[in-house]
Protein backbone atom coordinates (compact mmCIF):
# COMPACT_ATOMS: atom_id res chain seq x y z
CA UNK A 1 0.00 0.00 0.00
CA UNK A 2 2.72 2.38 0.93
CA UNK A 3 4.31 1.37 -2.53
CA UNK A 4 1.48 2.19 -4.47
CA UNK A 5 0.83 5.90 -2.81
CA UNK A 6 4.86 6.32 -3.15
CA UNK A 7 4.93 5.65 -6.75
CA UNK A 8 1.40 7.29 -7.35
CA UNK A 9 3.04 10.39 -5.74
CA UNK A 10 6.57 10.35 -8.20
CA UNK A 11 4.34 9.42 -11.28
CA UNK A 12 1.65 11.92 -10.38
CA UNK A 13 3.62 14.89 -9.82
CA UNK A 14 4.76 14.43 -13.92
CA UNK A 15 1.47 13.44 -15.01
CA UNK A 16 0.89 17.02 -13.47
CA UNK A 17 3.91 18.42 -14.85
CA UNK A 18 2.71 17.35 -18.43
CA UNK A 19 -0.92 19.14 -18.16
CA UNK A 20 0.13 22.38 -16.71
CA UNK A 21 3.28 22.40 -19.25
CA UNK A 22 1.22 22.68 -22.27
CA UNK A 23 -0.58 26.51 -21.43
CA UNK A 24 -3.42 25.03 -23.65
CA UNK A 25 -4.63 22.46 -21.83
CA UNK A 26 -5.69 25.06 -18.95
CA UNK A 27 -6.44 27.79 -20.82
CA UNK A 28 -8.98 26.33 -23.27
CA UNK A 29 -10.57 24.74 -20.18
CA UNK A 30 -11.11 27.84 -18.29
CA UNK A 31 -11.87 29.96 -21.01
CA UNK A 32 -14.67 27.67 -22.41
CA UNK A 33 -16.92 27.75 -19.38
CA UNK A 34 -15.70 31.53 -18.77
CA UNK A 35 -17.18 32.46 -22.08
CA UNK A 36 -20.45 30.13 -22.50
CA UNK A 37 -20.80 31.99 -18.58
CA UNK A 38 -20.50 35.76 -20.33
CA UNK A 39 -22.58 34.71 -23.65
CA UNK A 40 -25.34 32.94 -21.83
CA UNK A 41 -25.99 35.08 -19.08
CA UNK A 42 -26.63 38.05 -21.18
CA UNK A 43 -28.07 36.00 -24.58
CA UNK A 44 -30.59 34.49 -22.34
CA UNK A 45 -31.32 36.67 -19.69
CA UNK A 46 -34.82 37.08 -19.86
CA UNK A 47 -35.27 33.32 -19.18
CA UNK A 48 -36.12 34.11 -15.72
CA UNK A 49 -38.99 35.24 -16.15
CA UNK A 50 -40.41 32.19 -17.35
CA UNK A 51 -43.00 31.11 -15.18
CA UNK A 52 -41.72 27.49 -14.57
CA UNK A 53 -37.92 28.44 -14.32
CA UNK A 54 -38.99 28.69 -10.43
CA UNK A 55 -36.07 30.80 -9.31
CA UNK A 56 -35.76 34.60 -8.63
CA UNK A 57 -32.40 36.64 -9.34
CA UNK A 58 -30.12 37.01 -12.36
CA UNK A 59 -29.73 34.01 -15.00
CA UNK A 60 -25.79 34.72 -14.29
CA UNK A 61 -26.60 33.50 -10.73
CA UNK A 62 -28.41 30.88 -12.16
CA UNK A 63 -25.61 29.84 -14.42
CA UNK A 64 -22.51 30.19 -12.64
CA UNK A 65 -22.72 26.57 -10.64
CA UNK A 66 -23.13 25.28 -13.90
CA UNK A 67 -20.17 26.78 -15.46
CA UNK A 68 -18.13 25.44 -12.30
CA UNK A 69 -19.26 22.24 -13.62
CA UNK A 70 -18.50 22.74 -17.16
CA UNK A 71 -14.82 23.10 -16.15
CA UNK A 72 -14.53 20.27 -14.35
CA UNK A 73 -16.15 18.28 -17.11
CA UNK A 74 -14.15 19.52 -19.63
CA UNK A 75 -10.71 18.91 -17.32
CA UNK A 76 -11.55 15.28 -17.62
CA UNK A 77 -13.04 14.83 -21.52
CA UNK A 78 -10.01 14.22 -22.71
CA UNK A 79 -7.51 13.29 -20.13
CA UNK A 80 -6.64 9.92 -21.32
CA UNK A 81 -5.31 11.34 -24.28
CA UNK A 82 -1.68 11.91 -22.81
CA UNK A 83 -1.46 7.93 -21.57
CA UNK A 84 -2.28 7.08 -25.09
CA UNK A 85 0.21 9.39 -26.93
CA UNK A 86 2.57 7.73 -24.10
CA UNK A 87 1.33 4.27 -24.80
CA UNK A 88 2.38 4.73 -28.58
CA UNK A 89 5.54 6.35 -27.67
CA UNK A 90 6.89 3.53 -25.41
CA UNK A 91 6.99 5.55 -22.75
CA UNK A 92 4.18 3.81 -21.01
CA UNK A 93 5.99 0.16 -21.73
CA UNK A 94 9.59 1.99 -19.72
CA UNK A 95 7.30 2.43 -17.05
CA UNK A 96 5.99 -1.14 -17.37
CA UNK A 97 9.72 -2.16 -17.14
CA UNK A 98 10.49 -0.30 -14.28
CA UNK A 99 9.90 -2.13 -10.83
CA UNK A 100 6.62 -0.66 -9.57
CA UNK A 101 2.92 -2.33 -9.73
CA UNK A 102 0.94 -1.83 -12.84
CA UNK A 103 -1.84 0.05 -11.21
CA UNK A 104 0.14 3.04 -9.59
CA UNK A 105 0.45 3.74 -13.39
CA UNK A 106 -2.80 4.09 -13.49
CA UNK A 107 -3.23 5.65 -10.63
CA UNK A 108 -0.31 8.25 -11.55
CA UNK A 109 -2.84 9.43 -14.09
CA UNK A 110 -5.85 9.32 -12.05
CA UNK A 111 -5.00 11.43 -8.93
CA UNK A 112 -4.00 14.45 -10.79
CA UNK A 113 -7.29 14.56 -12.40
CA UNK A 114 -8.78 15.32 -8.83
CA UNK A 115 -6.35 18.47 -8.80
CA UNK A 116 -6.85 19.65 -12.26
CA UNK A 117 -10.91 19.35 -11.93
CA UNK A 118 -10.49 21.22 -8.54
CA UNK A 119 -8.40 24.30 -10.14
CA UNK A 120 -10.21 24.83 -13.32
CA UNK A 121 -13.33 24.55 -10.85
CA UNK A 122 -11.86 26.96 -8.95
CA UNK A 123 -10.79 29.79 -11.59
CA UNK A 124 -14.00 29.41 -12.98
CA UNK A 125 -15.73 30.32 -9.49
CA UNK A 126 -13.70 32.93 -8.56
CA UNK A 127 -14.27 34.76 -12.24
CA UNK A 128 -17.67 34.30 -11.33
CA UNK A 129 -17.60 35.42 -7.97
CA UNK A 130 -16.14 38.63 -9.51
CA UNK A 131 -18.69 39.08 -12.26
CA UNK A 132 -21.68 38.87 -9.36
CA UNK A 133 -22.47 35.34 -8.70
CA UNK A 134 -23.13 35.13 -5.07
CA UNK A 135 -22.00 32.26 -2.57
CA UNK A 136 -23.28 31.68 0.43
CA UNK A 137 -21.73 29.33 2.27
CA UNK A 138 -18.46 31.01 1.81
CA UNK A 139 -14.79 29.48 2.61
CA UNK A 140 -16.59 26.14 3.25
CA UNK A 141 -18.63 25.79 0.60
CA UNK A 142 -15.51 27.24 -1.49
CA UNK A 143 -13.89 24.24 -0.81
CA UNK A 144 -17.04 21.98 -0.85
CA UNK A 145 -17.45 23.09 -4.41
CA UNK A 146 -13.51 22.40 -5.28
CA UNK A 147 -14.22 18.49 -3.44
CA UNK A 148 -16.75 18.30 -5.62
CA UNK A 149 -15.66 19.09 -8.90
CA UNK A 150 -12.63 16.67 -7.74
CA UNK A 151 -14.68 14.30 -7.45
CA UNK A 152 -16.53 14.16 -10.22
CA UNK A 153 -13.23 14.68 -11.98
CA UNK A 154 -11.92 11.43 -11.18
CA UNK A 155 -15.54 9.58 -11.30
CA UNK A 156 -16.22 10.65 -14.92
CA UNK A 157 -12.11 10.07 -15.96
CA UNK A 158 -13.32 6.46 -17.18
CA UNK A 159 -15.22 8.06 -19.95
CA UNK A 160 -11.89 9.30 -21.37
CA UNK A 161 -9.66 6.05 -20.85
CA UNK A 162 -12.18 3.47 -21.51
CA UNK A 163 -12.25 4.70 -25.29
CA UNK A 164 -8.88 5.47 -25.02
CA UNK A 165 -7.73 1.66 -23.71
CA UNK A 166 -10.25 0.01 -25.72
CA UNK A 167 -9.20 1.71 -29.26
CA UNK A 168 -5.57 2.79 -28.43
CA UNK A 169 -6.33 5.81 -31.33
CA UNK A 170 -5.53 9.40 -30.34
CA UNK A 171 -8.34 10.14 -33.48
CA UNK A 172 -10.59 8.12 -31.67
CA UNK A 173 -11.24 9.10 -28.39
CA UNK A 174 -10.73 12.56 -29.53
CA UNK A 175 -13.67 12.10 -31.47
CA UNK A 176 -15.44 10.55 -28.67
CA UNK A 177 -14.99 12.94 -26.32
CA UNK A 178 -17.70 15.32 -28.49
CA UNK A 179 -20.09 12.89 -27.51
CA UNK A 180 -20.09 13.60 -23.89
CA UNK A 181 -20.70 16.97 -24.42
CA UNK A 182 -24.65 16.32 -24.42
CA UNK A 183 -24.43 14.83 -21.04
CA UNK A 184 -23.61 18.55 -19.92
CA UNK A 185 -26.34 20.21 -22.36
CA UNK A 186 -28.71 17.71 -21.26
CA UNK A 187 -27.79 18.55 -17.21
CA UNK A 188 -29.57 21.42 -15.13
CA UNK A 189 -26.48 23.15 -15.95
CA UNK A 190 -28.63 25.71 -18.31
CA UNK A 191 -32.27 25.66 -17.50
CA UNK A 192 -34.14 23.85 -14.60
CA UNK A 193 -35.77 20.63 -14.94
CA UNK A 194 -39.51 22.32 -14.80
CA UNK A 195 -38.19 23.51 -18.40
CA UNK A 196 -37.14 20.45 -19.79
CA UNK A 197 -39.76 18.36 -21.65
CA UNK A 198 -40.83 14.92 -19.97
CA UNK A 199 -38.31 12.66 -21.75
CA UNK A 200 -35.34 14.85 -20.79
CA UNK A 201 -36.33 15.18 -17.11
CA UNK A 202 -36.26 11.45 -17.25
CA UNK A 203 -33.08 11.39 -18.71
CA UNK A 204 -32.16 13.98 -16.00
CA UNK A 205 -32.86 12.39 -13.47
CA UNK A 206 -30.04 10.07 -14.13
CA UNK A 207 -27.52 12.60 -14.93
CA UNK A 208 -24.87 12.61 -12.37
CA UNK A 209 -23.24 15.63 -13.22
CA UNK A 210 -26.89 17.07 -12.77
CA UNK A 211 -26.56 16.28 -9.31
CA UNK A 212 -23.24 17.85 -8.44
CA UNK A 213 -24.30 20.46 -10.31
CA UNK A 214 -27.48 20.80 -8.04
CA UNK A 215 -25.33 20.41 -4.72
CA UNK A 216 -22.87 23.40 -5.61
CA UNK A 217 -25.36 25.48 -6.72
CA UNK A 218 -27.60 25.49 -2.83
CA UNK A 219 -23.96 26.14 -1.86
CA UNK A 220 -23.41 29.13 -3.37
CA UNK A 221 -27.48 30.36 -3.60
CA UNK A 222 -28.86 29.68 -0.56
CA UNK A 223 -27.17 27.45 2.00
CA UNK A 224 -25.56 24.38 2.93
CA UNK A 225 -28.07 21.41 2.00
CA UNK A 226 -26.58 18.09 3.12
CA UNK A 227 -29.31 16.14 1.28
CA UNK A 228 -28.45 17.82 -2.09
CA UNK A 229 -24.79 17.07 -1.18
CA UNK A 230 -25.55 13.42 -0.09
CA UNK A 231 -27.33 12.96 -3.18
CA UNK A 232 -24.29 14.21 -5.47
CA UNK A 233 -21.87 12.09 -3.68
CA UNK A 234 -23.88 8.78 -4.16
CA UNK A 235 -24.18 9.52 -7.52
CA UNK A 236 -20.60 10.06 -8.11
CA UNK A 237 -19.85 6.87 -6.14
CA UNK A 238 -22.10 4.88 -8.61
CA UNK A 239 -21.02 6.79 -11.40
CA UNK A 240 -17.11 6.20 -9.89
CA UNK A 241 -17.32 2.68 -9.26
CA UNK A 242 -18.65 1.48 -12.45
CA UNK A 243 -16.31 3.58 -14.78
CA UNK A 244 -13.14 3.20 -12.79
CA UNK A 245 -14.13 -0.63 -12.74
CA UNK A 246 -14.35 -0.32 -16.50
CA UNK A 247 -11.06 1.62 -16.85
CA UNK A 248 -8.80 -1.62 -14.35
CA UNK A 249 -10.63 -3.76 -16.90
CA UNK A 250 -9.58 -2.18 -19.65
CA UNK A 251 -6.25 -0.97 -18.55
CA UNK A 252 -5.38 -4.58 -17.57
CA UNK A 253 -5.73 -5.26 -21.40
CA UNK A 254 -3.41 -3.00 -22.12
CA UNK A 255 -0.78 -3.67 -19.58
CA UNK A 256 -1.09 -7.41 -19.51
CA UNK B 1 19.80 -26.48 -15.07
CA UNK B 2 21.00 -22.77 -14.34
CA UNK B 3 24.53 -21.66 -14.68
CA UNK B 4 25.46 -18.82 -12.05
CA UNK B 5 27.53 -16.84 -14.06
CA UNK B 6 25.15 -16.23 -16.55
CA UNK B 7 23.65 -12.91 -15.87
CA UNK B 8 21.39 -13.62 -19.07
CA UNK B 9 20.14 -16.66 -20.10
CA UNK B 10 18.00 -17.44 -22.52
CA UNK B 11 17.07 -21.34 -23.47
CA UNK B 12 14.63 -22.30 -26.25
CA UNK B 13 12.78 -19.56 -26.61
CA UNK B 14 9.77 -19.37 -28.97
CA UNK B 15 7.43 -17.00 -29.65
CA UNK B 16 4.34 -16.91 -31.89
CA UNK B 17 2.28 -13.96 -32.84
CA UNK B 18 -1.34 -14.09 -33.77
CA UNK B 19 -1.07 -17.49 -34.32
CA UNK B 20 1.17 -18.45 -37.07
CA UNK B 21 3.63 -15.16 -37.34
CA UNK B 22 6.70 -17.73 -35.61
CA UNK B 23 8.75 -14.18 -34.49
CA UNK B 24 11.05 -16.89 -32.38
CA UNK B 25 12.05 -19.83 -33.72
CA UNK B 26 13.90 -21.70 -30.29
CA UNK B 27 16.45 -19.30 -29.27
CA UNK B 28 18.85 -19.96 -26.70
CA UNK B 29 21.70 -18.16 -25.46
CA UNK B 30 23.94 -17.22 -22.18
CA UNK B 31 25.80 -13.76 -21.22
CA UNK B 32 28.45 -13.96 -18.63
CA UNK B 33 28.97 -11.61 -16.23
CA UNK B 34 30.85 -8.63 -18.01
CA UNK B 35 30.33 -9.69 -21.23
CA UNK B 36 29.09 -7.32 -23.90
CA UNK B 37 26.71 -9.16 -26.24
CA UNK B 38 25.88 -8.55 -29.55
CA UNK B 39 22.92 -9.32 -31.63
CA UNK B 40 22.76 -9.10 -35.36
CA UNK B 41 20.95 -9.62 -37.71
CA UNK B 42 18.74 -7.76 -40.43
CA UNK B 43 14.76 -6.06 -38.99
CA UNK B 44 12.20 -8.26 -38.42
CA UNK B 45 14.84 -11.68 -37.42
CA UNK B 46 13.58 -11.16 -33.67
CA UNK B 47 15.76 -9.11 -31.75
CA UNK B 48 13.46 -6.75 -30.70
CA UNK B 49 11.24 -9.70 -29.70
CA UNK B 50 13.73 -11.39 -27.38
CA UNK B 51 14.50 -8.15 -25.91
CA UNK B 52 10.97 -7.56 -25.16
CA UNK B 53 10.45 -10.87 -23.42
CA UNK B 54 13.52 -10.02 -21.37
CA UNK B 55 12.27 -6.49 -20.33
CA UNK B 56 9.26 -8.97 -19.18
CA UNK B 57 7.23 -6.68 -21.69
CA UNK B 58 6.26 -9.85 -23.26
CA UNK B 59 5.83 -13.45 -22.31
CA UNK B 60 7.37 -16.09 -24.15
CA UNK B 61 5.21 -18.79 -25.91
CA UNK B 62 7.75 -21.57 -24.69
CA UNK B 63 11.36 -21.71 -23.13
CA UNK B 64 12.98 -20.16 -20.30
CA UNK B 65 14.80 -16.62 -19.94
CA UNK B 66 16.40 -15.27 -16.78
CA UNK B 67 17.82 -12.42 -16.20
CA UNK B 68 20.45 -11.72 -13.04
CA UNK B 69 19.21 -15.26 -12.01
CA UNK B 70 15.42 -14.61 -12.31
CA UNK B 71 12.85 -16.15 -14.39
CA UNK B 72 11.32 -13.54 -16.35
CA UNK B 73 7.72 -15.01 -16.06
CA UNK B 74 7.76 -16.37 -12.63
CA UNK B 75 9.95 -13.07 -11.20
CA UNK B 76 9.57 -10.00 -13.25
CA UNK B 77 9.35 -7.63 -10.13
CA UNK B 78 12.92 -9.00 -9.39
CA UNK B 79 14.59 -8.69 -13.05
CA UNK B 80 12.90 -4.96 -13.03
CA UNK B 81 14.57 -4.38 -10.50
CA UNK B 82 18.00 -5.44 -12.04
CA UNK B 83 17.50 -4.39 -15.47
CA UNK B 84 18.10 -1.43 -17.65
CA UNK B 85 16.58 -1.03 -20.86
CA UNK B 86 16.97 1.31 -23.69
CA UNK B 87 14.73 0.79 -26.58
CA UNK B 88 15.44 1.52 -30.31
CA UNK B 89 13.88 4.90 -30.10
CA UNK B 90 14.18 7.14 -27.22
CA UNK B 91 10.99 6.89 -24.80
CA UNK B 92 11.12 10.01 -22.88
CA UNK B 93 7.95 12.22 -21.49
CA UNK B 94 8.90 15.50 -23.83
CA UNK B 95 7.68 17.35 -21.03
CA UNK B 96 9.85 16.78 -18.50
CA UNK B 97 13.43 18.08 -18.01
CA UNK B 98 16.36 15.71 -18.19
CA UNK B 99 17.09 16.26 -14.96
CA UNK B 100 13.58 15.64 -14.07
CA UNK B 101 13.62 12.01 -16.36
CA UNK B 102 16.51 10.78 -14.44
CA UNK B 103 15.46 12.43 -10.95
CA UNK B 104 12.11 10.07 -11.70
CA UNK B 105 13.99 7.21 -13.05
CA UNK B 106 15.87 7.26 -9.47
CA UNK B 107 12.55 7.61 -7.52
CA UNK B 108 10.77 4.48 -9.01
CA UNK B 109 14.23 2.30 -8.28
CA UNK B 110 13.93 3.79 -4.80
CA UNK B 111 16.91 5.47 -4.56
CA UNK B 112 17.12 8.31 -1.75
CA UNK B 113 16.58 12.04 -2.42
CA UNK B 114 20.32 12.80 -2.06
CA UNK B 115 21.07 9.54 -3.88
CA UNK B 116 19.20 10.50 -6.83
CA UNK B 117 20.62 14.11 -7.12
CA UNK B 118 24.18 13.03 -6.93
CA UNK B 119 23.82 10.32 -9.75
CA UNK B 120 21.85 12.31 -11.47
CA UNK B 121 24.43 15.36 -11.46
CA UNK B 122 26.82 12.03 -12.21
CA UNK B 123 24.67 10.67 -15.05
CA UNK B 124 24.15 14.27 -16.55
CA UNK B 125 27.94 15.12 -16.39
CA UNK B 126 28.71 11.88 -18.18
CA UNK B 127 26.75 12.35 -20.80
CA UNK B 128 27.24 15.50 -21.68
CA UNK B 129 24.12 16.76 -20.89
CA UNK B 130 24.73 19.37 -18.48
CA UNK B 131 23.91 22.72 -20.10
CA UNK B 132 20.86 21.00 -21.05
CA UNK B 133 19.78 19.55 -17.93
CA UNK B 134 16.65 21.70 -17.33
CA UNK B 135 15.58 22.11 -20.65
CA UNK B 136 12.74 20.02 -21.59
CA UNK B 137 13.36 16.94 -23.44
CA UNK B 138 11.51 17.26 -26.32
CA UNK B 139 13.97 20.13 -27.82
CA UNK B 140 16.68 17.51 -27.31
CA UNK B 141 18.40 16.78 -30.74
CA UNK B 142 18.76 12.76 -31.44
CA UNK B 143 21.74 12.54 -30.47
CA UNK B 144 20.67 14.41 -26.51
CA UNK B 145 17.58 11.66 -26.55
CA UNK B 146 19.50 8.72 -27.11
CA UNK B 147 22.03 9.76 -24.24
CA UNK B 148 19.32 10.75 -22.01
CA UNK B 149 17.86 7.84 -22.51
CA UNK B 150 20.60 5.34 -22.24
CA UNK B 151 21.59 7.82 -18.66
CA UNK B 152 17.53 7.01 -17.48
CA UNK B 153 18.44 3.07 -18.02
CA UNK B 154 21.70 3.49 -15.73
CA UNK B 155 20.57 5.56 -13.33
CA UNK B 156 19.77 2.39 -10.66
CA UNK B 157 23.26 0.94 -11.28
CA UNK B 158 21.53 -1.99 -13.23
CA UNK B 159 23.57 -5.74 -13.37
CA UNK B 160 22.44 -6.15 -17.15
CA UNK B 161 22.20 -3.45 -19.53
CA UNK B 162 19.96 -3.72 -22.70
CA UNK B 163 20.04 -1.65 -25.55
CA UNK B 164 18.06 -2.25 -28.65
CA UNK B 165 19.30 -0.56 -31.87
CA UNK B 166 21.35 1.80 -29.60
CA UNK B 167 22.44 4.05 -32.31
CA UNK B 168 20.15 3.98 -34.75
CA UNK B 169 18.59 7.00 -36.44
CA UNK B 170 22.16 8.61 -35.30
CA UNK B 171 24.40 10.60 -37.32
CA UNK B 172 27.84 9.54 -37.82
CA UNK B 173 29.58 11.82 -35.32
CA UNK B 174 26.53 10.98 -32.73
CA UNK B 175 26.90 7.31 -33.30
CA UNK B 176 31.09 7.47 -32.57
CA UNK B 177 30.57 9.43 -29.52
CA UNK B 178 27.82 6.97 -28.53
CA UNK B 179 29.91 4.08 -28.82
CA UNK B 180 32.95 5.63 -26.80
CA UNK B 181 30.24 6.18 -24.24
CA UNK B 182 29.23 2.64 -24.09
CA UNK B 183 32.54 1.28 -24.20
CA UNK B 184 33.17 3.28 -20.97
CA UNK B 185 29.90 1.61 -19.36
CA UNK B 186 31.52 -1.91 -20.27
CA UNK B 187 34.63 -1.22 -19.17
CA UNK B 188 33.29 -0.06 -15.57
CA UNK B 189 32.11 -3.93 -15.67
CA UNK B 190 27.94 -3.63 -17.09
CA UNK B 191 26.82 -6.90 -18.31
CA UNK B 192 25.36 -5.73 -21.47
CA UNK B 193 23.07 -7.29 -24.41
CA UNK B 194 22.91 -5.07 -27.50
CA UNK B 195 20.90 -5.44 -31.04
CA UNK B 196 22.25 -4.09 -34.23
CA UNK B 197 21.88 -4.49 -37.31
CA UNK B 198 24.82 -2.45 -38.18
CA UNK B 199 27.93 -4.82 -38.71
CA UNK B 200 30.76 -2.00 -37.84
CA UNK B 201 28.60 -1.65 -34.44
CA UNK B 202 28.30 -5.43 -33.47
CA UNK B 203 31.85 -5.53 -33.92
CA UNK B 204 33.60 -2.92 -32.25
CA UNK B 205 31.57 -3.07 -29.33
CA UNK B 206 30.53 -7.06 -28.82
CA UNK B 207 32.80 -9.14 -27.39
CA UNK B 208 31.14 -12.06 -28.08
CA UNK B 209 27.92 -11.97 -30.51
CA UNK B 210 25.29 -14.19 -31.93
CA UNK B 211 24.38 -13.86 -35.80
CA UNK B 212 20.02 -14.11 -36.30
CA UNK B 213 18.00 -14.53 -38.88
CA UNK B 214 14.41 -15.39 -38.91
CA UNK B 215 14.06 -16.39 -35.21
CA UNK B 216 17.34 -18.73 -34.84
CA UNK B 217 20.43 -17.86 -34.11
CA UNK B 218 22.53 -18.99 -37.33
CA UNK B 219 25.98 -18.65 -35.62
CA UNK B 220 27.71 -17.62 -32.28
CA UNK B 221 31.17 -16.40 -31.40
CA UNK B 222 33.70 -14.13 -30.95
CA UNK B 223 33.80 -11.76 -33.66
CA UNK B 224 37.45 -12.43 -34.26
CA UNK B 225 36.65 -16.19 -34.38
CA UNK B 226 33.96 -15.43 -36.71
CA UNK B 227 35.71 -13.80 -39.40
CA UNK B 228 38.22 -16.52 -38.91
CA UNK B 229 35.71 -19.10 -39.82
CA UNK B 230 34.53 -17.31 -43.53
CA UNK B 231 38.67 -18.14 -44.61
CA UNK B 232 41.69 -15.95 -44.48
CA UNK B 233 42.48 -12.84 -45.77
CA UNK B 234 42.73 -11.33 -49.17
CA UNK B 235 45.61 -10.24 -50.85
CA UNK B 236 44.96 -8.16 -54.64
CA UNK B 237 48.26 -8.20 -56.93
CA UNK B 238 46.88 -5.09 -59.19
CA UNK B 239 49.32 -5.79 -62.33
CA UNK B 240 50.34 -3.38 -65.27
CA UNK B 241 48.46 -5.51 -67.75
CA UNK B 242 45.68 -7.62 -66.15
CA UNK B 243 45.34 -9.79 -69.29
CA UNK B 244 44.18 -13.18 -67.51
CA UNK B 245 45.47 -16.66 -67.58
CA UNK B 246 49.10 -16.27 -68.23
CA UNK B 247 49.55 -14.19 -64.71
CA UNK B 248 47.42 -16.56 -63.55
CA UNK B 249 49.94 -19.61 -64.18
CA UNK B 250 52.92 -17.37 -63.24
CA UNK B 251 51.82 -16.85 -60.12
CA UNK B 252 50.54 -20.34 -59.04
CA UNK B 253 53.98 -21.83 -59.88
CA UNK B 254 56.13 -19.19 -58.13
CA UNK B 255 54.08 -19.73 -55.02
CA UNK B 256 53.70 -23.03 -55.36
CA UNK B 257 54.96 -24.30 -51.87
CA UNK B 258 53.03 -21.78 -50.23
CA UNK B 259 49.95 -21.02 -51.50
CA UNK B 260 47.38 -23.58 -53.11
CA UNK B 261 46.31 -23.17 -56.53
CA UNK B 262 43.19 -22.68 -55.86
CA UNK B 263 43.41 -19.77 -53.69
CA UNK B 264 44.77 -17.63 -56.55
CA UNK B 265 41.81 -16.29 -58.58
CA UNK B 266 41.78 -14.25 -61.74
CA UNK B 267 40.32 -10.72 -60.76
CA UNK B 268 39.50 -7.67 -63.08
CA UNK B 269 42.40 -5.68 -61.60
CA UNK B 270 45.14 -8.79 -61.84
CA UNK B 271 45.62 -11.12 -59.12
CA UNK B 272 43.67 -12.59 -56.16
CA UNK B 273 45.30 -14.28 -53.72
CA UNK B 274 43.62 -16.10 -50.33
CA UNK B 275 46.04 -16.62 -47.47
CA UNK B 276 45.63 -17.09 -43.34
CA UNK B 277 47.22 -13.95 -42.62
CA UNK B 278 47.97 -11.31 -45.20
CA UNK B 279 49.78 -8.96 -43.07
CA UNK B 280 52.74 -12.20 -42.50
CA UNK B 281 52.99 -13.45 -45.78
CA UNK B 282 53.06 -10.51 -47.84
CA UNK B 283 56.69 -9.82 -47.54
CA UNK B 284 57.06 -13.40 -48.69
CA UNK B 285 55.02 -13.08 -51.24
CA UNK B 286 56.79 -9.92 -52.34
CA UNK B 287 60.17 -11.44 -52.40
CA UNK B 288 59.20 -14.17 -54.80
CA UNK B 289 57.32 -12.22 -57.23
CA UNK B 290 59.09 -8.91 -57.40
CA UNK B 291 61.55 -8.96 -60.61
CA UNK B 292 59.77 -12.06 -62.39
CA UNK B 293 57.83 -10.14 -65.08
CA UNK B 294 54.64 -9.17 -63.45
CA UNK B 295 54.99 -5.66 -63.55
CA UNK B 296 52.87 -5.05 -60.24
CA UNK B 297 51.31 -2.48 -59.44
CA UNK B 298 49.89 -2.29 -56.51
CA UNK B 299 48.73 -4.32 -53.32
CA UNK B 300 44.99 -4.63 -51.83
CA UNK B 301 44.36 -6.80 -48.39
CA UNK B 302 41.58 -6.57 -46.76
CA UNK B 303 40.64 -8.73 -43.92
CA UNK B 304 37.08 -10.14 -43.76
CA UNK B 305 34.28 -8.41 -42.10
CA UNK B 306 30.91 -9.67 -40.47
CA UNK B 307 29.13 -8.92 -43.57
CA UNK B 308 30.97 -12.02 -45.21
CA UNK B 309 29.99 -13.79 -41.96
CA UNK B 310 26.18 -13.02 -42.32
CA UNK B 311 26.69 -13.46 -46.14
CA UNK B 312 28.20 -17.39 -45.50
CA UNK B 313 25.41 -18.47 -42.99
CA UNK B 314 22.45 -16.49 -44.33
CA UNK B 315 23.59 -16.44 -47.99
CA UNK B 316 22.28 -13.11 -48.13
CA UNK B 317 23.57 -9.47 -47.12
CA UNK B 318 22.53 -7.82 -44.57
CA UNK B 319 20.93 -4.50 -45.72
CA UNK B 320 19.31 -1.70 -43.75
CA UNK B 321 16.10 -2.14 -45.48
CA UNK B 322 12.77 -1.05 -43.95
CA UNK B 323 11.39 -4.05 -42.50
CA UNK B 324 9.28 -2.02 -39.42
CA UNK B 325 6.12 -3.31 -38.13
CA UNK B 326 3.44 -1.48 -40.38
CA UNK B 327 1.99 1.43 -38.12
CA UNK B 328 -1.77 0.69 -37.19
CA UNK B 329 -3.33 4.15 -38.17
CA UNK B 330 -7.42 4.90 -37.10
CA UNK B 331 -9.82 2.79 -35.87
Amino acid sequence: MTAFAYETYYLGLRTARRFLRVPANWTSIIFFPLIQLLVFSQLYQDIVQLPSFGQSGDYLDYLAPGQVAFAAFLAVAWSAYGLLVEYRSGYVDKLLAAPIGRFSILAGEMVPIFFQAAAMAAVVLVVSLVLGAPLETGVGGFLLILGLAGAFGIAFAGASFIPALLTKSEQATNAFSLLLFPIMFMSTAFVPEALMPDWMQAVNDWNPISYVIEAMRDLMTTGYDWTAIGNALLSLAILGVILQCATLWAFRRLAR
Amino acid sequence: MTDERLLIEVRDLVKVYDGDTRALDGISFGVASGEVFGFLGPNGAGKTTTIRILATLLRATEGTARVAGFDVATDPHEVRKRLGVAMQTPTLDAFSTGRETLELAGRLHRMSAAEVRRRTDELLELMGLGSVAGKLTGTYSGGMKRRLDLASALVHRPQVLILDEPTEGLDPQSRTALWEELERISAAGTTMLLTTHYMEEADRLSSRLAIVDNGQIVVEGEPAELKRCVGGDSVLLQLESPDGDGHLAEVRRLLADIVDADAVTHHPAGVALAVPNAGAAIPELLRRLDGNGLRITGLQMSEPNLDDVFMKYTGRRIREEAADQPIILGF
